[in-house]
């Protein structure tokens, strides 16, 4: 009798296993999943609520279109005076970091491209090149950055920091869910990046890479355990002209699309590192971007319209 | 080995094939509809939570359901409302589509070869 009370003990112990959890959200324009895996349900609703004010609180910081405390809209307009612009801590350390990586790129991952995206997204027709030159500076070099305060040589440049936000938020969500020791999570972040923690089988989770050219079929599947991966590309986001699609990543030199891949996969362990080199390595010759690569010891997969070239390590994840 | 011991024995086993069984049928965990807009996809539903969602289609709110693991239009803006007079889809590629709207509703199992896919 004694054996089978303790064998009856030890199947209830079991069944006080790992549940998943699942969170929807959309903030920054993007539909976010969070799934956890946990035995813990309060901790695990904590974390949910921890989490969206974390997206909360950055979706007004990088706001362009609207004013919240010391956000991007607030420094956009402030700009135009000329002087120095005090604005929330958490905001100056996001563009420090944009800057950071902007010299980085050799200035390839621009964040002051605000004034030309407009003109691609509002203009009916295809902008000419002194349309996109007229209308306003281009130039990060003309925004400096000094101990939490801001100061601009030149009043017309407009901040966007679509390129950067979803990675560097997705950063501190890693920081704070290795604070509070959950390891199990997947977070979906729209369809182009993805935080990955340990699978809750400890298995390995397995991401299906969609081929850009024709949006039903994966080209590839990979297999990953806490990493970063994110994908930039021309399928979900264009600008279109009389029919033509046009990649919405701009060439901060040309001020054009000028795209060498349809699309461009990075993986990484930093979640900031995968997003800025993923939009970085779409405007770069492909010989150059190995480079780049190497430099930050990232592994990448391009699509380009002449096929698919990987990095050496894309075949540990296969 | 004693008789308690083989009634042991047959125990264990009883319990661990009903837990097994148990599992399989509420771990139904498998499937999923993914809703484009304009070929966008815009959201990822997961079909065993019962659940409503909304989204914006072309022409305004798309209203959504999600009921015992099917899922259905309840309302759109549209003339002839064919996609919430066609009703609940449940099996794999089963597709709603809205065309006026530009919304696409497609239902995929999760047990194929990828957990989540990227583009």
């Amino acid at each position: 009798m004694k054996k089978i009370i303790t064998l009856f003990f030890l199947l209830l112990l079991t069944g006080c296993q790992d549940q998943v959890f699942s969170k929807d959200l959309f903030y920054m324009n993007t539909y976010i999943n969070i799934k956890i895996y946990h035995h813990d349900q309060e901790l695990v609703n904590k974390t949910f609520s921890d989490i969206e004010q974390i997206y909360q609180k950055y979706d007004q910081l990088c706001d362009r279109y609207k004013k919240h405390e010391y956000n991007l809209y607030y420094l956009n307009n402030e700009l135009e005076k000329n002087q120095e612009i005090e604005i929330d801590k958490r905001l100056y350390d996001l563009l420090k970091v944009s800057k950071d990586y902007y010299l980085k790129t050799n200035k390839f991952f621009s964040i002051a491209l605000g004034n030309v995206t407009d003109v691609w997204t509002n203009n009916k027709e295809l902008p000419s090149y002194e349309e996109l030159k007229a209308s306003g500076s281009t130039d990060l070099d003309d925004i400096m950055l000094k101990e939490n305060y801001i100061f601009s040589k030149n009043s017309d440049v407009s901040l966007d920091l679509g390129g950067i936000a979803k990675g560097y938020v997705n950063n501190i969500i890693k920081e704070y869910l290795h604070d509070k020791g959950i390891k199990k999570y997947l977070i979906t972040s729209g369809t182009s990046s993805i935080l990955i923690g340990e699978h809750y089988q400890n298995e390995k989770y397995r991401v299906g890479l969609i081929n850009p050219l024709e949006s039903e079929k994966i080209y590839k599947v990979l297999k990953l355990n806490t990493n970063s991966i994110s994908t930039s590309g021309t399928i979900d986001n264009y600008y279109e002209f009389s029919g033509e699609k046009y990649s919405h990543i701009i060439n901060p030199f040309t001020l054009y699309p000028d795209n060498y891949s349809l699309s461009v996969t990075v993986i990484a362990p930093d979640p900031i590192l995968t997003e800025v080199l993923s939009t970085t390595l779409v405007l770069l010759p492909i010989e150059e971007g190995k480079k780049l690569a190497e430099k930050y010891d990232v592994e990448v997969i391009w699509f380009t319209k002449d096929g698919i070239i990987e990095t050496e390590g894309i075949k540990n994840y296969e | 080995m004693n008789k308690n011991d083989w009634i042991l024995i047959i125990i264990i086993i009883f319990i661990s094939f009903s837990l097994l069984l148990f599992f399989k049928l509420t771990n139904q965990e498998s499937n999923q509809a993914l809703v484009y807009n304009d070929n966008k996809l815009i959201l990822t539903i997961d079909l065993t939570k019962d659940d409503k969602y909304q989204v914006m289609g072309l022409n305004g709110e798309v209203d959504i359901e999600v009921k015992n693991n099917q899922i259905r239009v309840t309302s759109e803006t549209s003339n002839y409302h064919l996609c919430s007079k066609q009703g609940y889809i449940s099996k794999s590629w089963e597709t709603i589509v809205c065309l006026p709207n530009k919304i696409i509703i497609r239902v995929t199992s999760l047990d194929q070869n990828y957990d989540v896919i990227l583009r």
